[in-house]
């Protein structure tokens, strides 16, 4: 036993995994292994079987078939606490918090400490419970406070409660699931942090993710899954993004994308936005998006642009300032009027507010646009079917069954392609997009700047916020960068470098 | 475009119309004739004729108040003062022709209006005070019934008049005529709900109204006519109540909304929102009366009735749960 470690025998393996939904095979015949102290990273595209795989191992999940050896020790989990027992921890992909607990609740779910003596050994010791929960977070080095309520935290920081919560004493493998997806970089580097520590104390990583820069910065070894089949195992230092990207996909990706040139100038303004302020969110921002125009917003997350975008869709009310559409002015109270403006929205947070978890996949894509497919107030299923066929073709979005399925069922980044796919169908003008790809995988991305870039062409007019650099890089005609509320800079795609970007978003004004 | 399908993987092996809504209707069926076996075996009267046309001819203000009722649950919501919109409807139908001589036929409408605007004023209290259903339909379930005491000075009204008495006693080639205006009105929602934008949007709002709204669904104006339309159609079966009883009285229809969330959640419809169907609650309210009816007819007491209802109420909900349950392991497992 001994022996085996020193050599470096697995910590934990999976063997021969199979696993069916609805019977169609989402994991067929998948082996995995992990060594102590090893980051390893787990990839493939959206719908590969990833989550699912580790869900198993998590107990989450019953496989079908196959063996779970946890130091060298055939071992059965029948639930989470089963797994967690024997020192397993999970960063969900999907965050699982209680909203209205405190951040100290959340991170001390299981283990809220008690007092002493008697009757004190009946009550939480409130104070003992706020020190641990400081301690943890300080070890990420975070001021987030731990009396506010889950709720009233910024996604951001929900995930990284998320994240301090796994990292408990007892871990000896942890989990993570896209922890990254809504860190910014400062965030990502002191997460990296982290996991290097504890990898020097023997814990080993399973680390989830479709940023494959990241991968090459954190990771030992990469397994790649394609369609539910392993498909690789190699040692990081042996691969290129490239070869991973090829691993992944079964196919090449173009890395540079083609420069589309459209709208620009001549064309006319389709949305435009005056001196739009909110307290406390964002400040006299104004910008103008013509059709056939991709503008991206640039900045870090928590800069005002989520509510900026949100006052344009009448989800929030702005203090002052106006909206146009097509040169007039327009009242904006309530996202139906956007809606019927011709404007589409993509929020942040797919999950609490963009899709109805129980529906089909079907109903979700038609949700915006139920009005135009029926004809005197009476549906018409037979077109509906045919319209979201087509964007399940257009988009490749995945799933195990047909468009009936319910979409809870769908992987992270099938789902956001479906809330794209509502926008498209419903036929808006100009498109307001937060944060497109989080959780989108290298492939599907490309398929969804495409497809960003055909809309454009063919006149829509599309506002892009995101946070990650490659991609308003790689789509946007003109940029915008905001800090702390207020639009700091404007460049032309041809004539901006990374830093420039970079320094807009720190508020540097050039 | 379509052409260039990629071909899809396995098809599902779970069977179209083997849908979470089809098992809960049949599930529901099997129970009805179970039900009505027994009956059938205790006592010889069941199923006589008379009998039958007897559930017949008194389903339909349960019947018709649970169609109200079904939309409201689906949106997330639910109406507790259907019973006191149905007592207020028919004291204002009354009192308008009794004593300010407005004619029959218009105050009828009146009394239904009247419910309608109970009904606004719930949605209203919802929508935009944001107060949470069933804390203000409990409000106004107080609040109505204490009106219809008011304005009828706790009078029990006579009410007779040929056409009137029509509404809750006729028959059409023997079949009473408030069963067909019941059944005609589940033909219509189930209609709407099934194919409506209007119908399908009311189950996206159950599902989550945050989402909702920002996929530009006008959430409040669809809440406001969901309760508009409860409260209308609650005034409707109260007018059938006063046509049936030939008076119009401040405590009736007492106890209506117990029986009708009772049916709707016994036909499968979630209280939790976003899920329910009107075949369902057809076939609730079904079970429901026909228990009501079985329990008289072995005489057994009216306080045993209650003991019975609750009862059927649990095992409903219990059951459904179960069979969620199960499901969700099948589908964990990936059955
Ligand atoms: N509970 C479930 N019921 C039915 N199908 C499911 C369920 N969970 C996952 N699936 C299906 O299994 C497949 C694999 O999903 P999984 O979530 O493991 O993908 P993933 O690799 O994590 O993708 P992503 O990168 O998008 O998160 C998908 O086709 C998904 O639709
Ligand atoms: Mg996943």
């Amino acid at each position: 036993m001994m022996a085996n470690q020193m050599n470096g025998a697995p910590l934990l393996e999976m063997r021969h995994i199979h696993k069916s939904f609805f019977g169609v095979k989402v994991l067929d015949d998948v082996s995995l292994s992990l060594r102590k102290g090893e980051v390893l990273a787990l990839l493939g595209e959206n719908g590969a079987g990833k989550s699912t795989l580790i869900k198993i191992l998590n107990g989450d999940y019953t496989m079908d078939s196959g063996e779970i050896y946890l130091g060298g020790q055939h071992v059965q989990f029948h639930e989470p606490r089963d797994a967690e027992a024997h020192g397993i921890r999970m960063i969900y992909q999907e965050l699982h918090y209680a909203p209205d607990l405190s951040v100290t609740e959340n991170l001390l779910l299981n283990e809220l400490p008690h007092g002493r003596g008697f009757p004190g050994r009946y009550a939480i010791d409130w104070r003992r419970a706020r020190e641990m929960a400081l301690a943890r977070l300080k070890l990420l080095d975070l001021a987030i406070e731990p009396d506010v309520h889950m709720r009233d935290l910024p996604v951001v920081e929900r995930q990284i409660v998320e994240i301090v919560k796994a990292l408990s004493a007892e871990a000896q493998i942890i989990v993570m699931d896209e922890p990254t997806a809504a860190l910014t970089p400062p965030e990502v580097e002191m997460l990296f942090g982290i996991i290097r520590n504890l990898c020097a104390q023997g814990v080993a990583i399973i680390y989830i993710s479709h940023r494959l820069d990241e991968i090459f910065d954190i990771a030992d070894r990469v397994t790649i899954l394609r369609d539910g089949q392993h498909v690789a195992t190699q040692a990081v230092a042996e691969v290129t993004m490239a070869s991973v990207v090829e691993l992944m996909v079964g196919r090449e990706i173009e890395a540079r994308r083609k420069t589309i040139e459209v709208g620009g100038g001549a064309a006319q303004v389709v949305l435009e936005v005056q001196n739009l302020t909110r307290q406390g969110a964002y400040e006299d921002v104004s910008l103008k998006v013509h059709a056939g125009e991709i503008v991206g917003v640039f900045g870090l997350i928590g800069s005002g642009q989520l509510s900026l975008t949100r006052s344009i869709f009448g989800a929030e009310r702005p203090d002052a300032g106006s909206i146009l559409v097509d040169g007039s002015a327009c009242t904006i109270r309530h996202p139906q009027d956007a809606r019927n403006a011709g404007i589409g929205f993509v929020p942040v947070d797919r999950k609490v507010q963009s899709l109805i978890m129980g529906q089909s996949v079907r109903k979700n894509v038609t949700l915006s646009n139920w009005g135009r497919l029926a004809r005197m107030g009476f549906f018409q299923q037979g077109v509906e079917k045919q319209h979201t066929q087509h964007w399940i073709d257009s988009l490749g979005i995945r799933m195990a069954g047909d468009m009936e399925v319910p979409i809870r069922f769908l992987s992270g980044g099938n789902q956001q392609k479906s809330v794209l796919a509502r926008w498209l169908e419903a036929n808006v003008r100009v498109l307001i997009l937060n944060e497109p790809t989080w959780g989108v995988d290298v492939g599907a991305r490309s398929d969804i700047y495409d497809q960003l870039e055909a809309l454009a062409q063919s006149g829509l007019a599309i506002l892009l916020v995101s946070s990650d650099i490659q991609e308003i890089l790689s789509v946007c005609q003109r940029i915008l960068t905001i800090y702390r509320g207020r639009i700091t800079a404007e460049f032309l795609r041809d004539q901006v470098t990374k830093d420039q970007l970079l320094a807009g978003a720190a508020g540097e004004t050039l | 475009m379509l052409s260039a399908q990629s071909a899809p993987a396995a098809p599902p092996k779970r069977r179209k119309w083997l849908t979470d809504d089809t098992l809960t209707s049949l599930s529901l069926v099997v129970s009805f004739v179970l039900l009505c076996v027994f009956f059938a075996s205790q006592t010889p009267y069941f199923l006589t004729q008379a009998n039958l046309s007897t559930i017949a001819s008194t389903i339909a203000i349960v019947g018709i108040t649970s169609i109200g009722m079904t939309l409201v649950l689906i949106t997330g919501g639910v109406d507790i003062s259907v019973g006191s919109v149905a007592a207020l409807s028919g004291v204002v139908t009354s009192l308008l022709w009794l004593e300010h001589g407005i004619p029959l036929g218009v105050a009828t409408v009146l009394g239904i209006l009247a419910g309608g605007l109970v009904g606004l004023l719930n949605g209203a209290i919802v929508t935009y005070l944001k107060i949470n259903p069933l804390i203000t339909t409990l409000a106004t379930f107080s609040i109505v019934r204490g009106l219809a005491f008011v304005l009828s000075e706790g009078q029990t009204n006579l009410l007779s008049n040929e056409a009137f008495n029509f509404i809750g006693r006729g028959t059409v080639a023997g079949i009473p005529f408030s069963l067909i205006v019941m059944l005609t009105l589940y033909l219509i929602f189930f209609f709407v709900l099934r194919y409506t934008s209007f119908g399908r949007n009311l189950y996206a709002i159950g599902g989550s109204p945050q989402a909702s709204r920002l996929a530009g669904i006008a959430v409040t104006r669809h809440l406001l006519i969901v309760y508009v339309i409860s409260g209308l159609l609650a005034a409707f079966s109260g007018i059938i109540n006063v046509s049936q009883l030939a008076s119009s009285a401040p405590r009736a229809a007492v106890g209506l909304e117990f029986t009708v969330i009772t049916a709707v959640v016994l036909g499968g419809t979630s209280l939790a929102g976003g899920k329910g169907t009107l075949i369902g609650t057809l076939i609730g309210v079904i079970i429901l009366r026909t228990l009501d009816n079985g329990l008289v007819l072995m005489q057994v007491s009216s306080f045993y009735q209650d003991v019975a209802r609750g009862f059927v109420l649990i095992l409903a909900v219990g059951f459904d749960q179960i069979r969620l349950k199960f499901g969700q392991l099948q589908r964990s497992k990936g059955a």
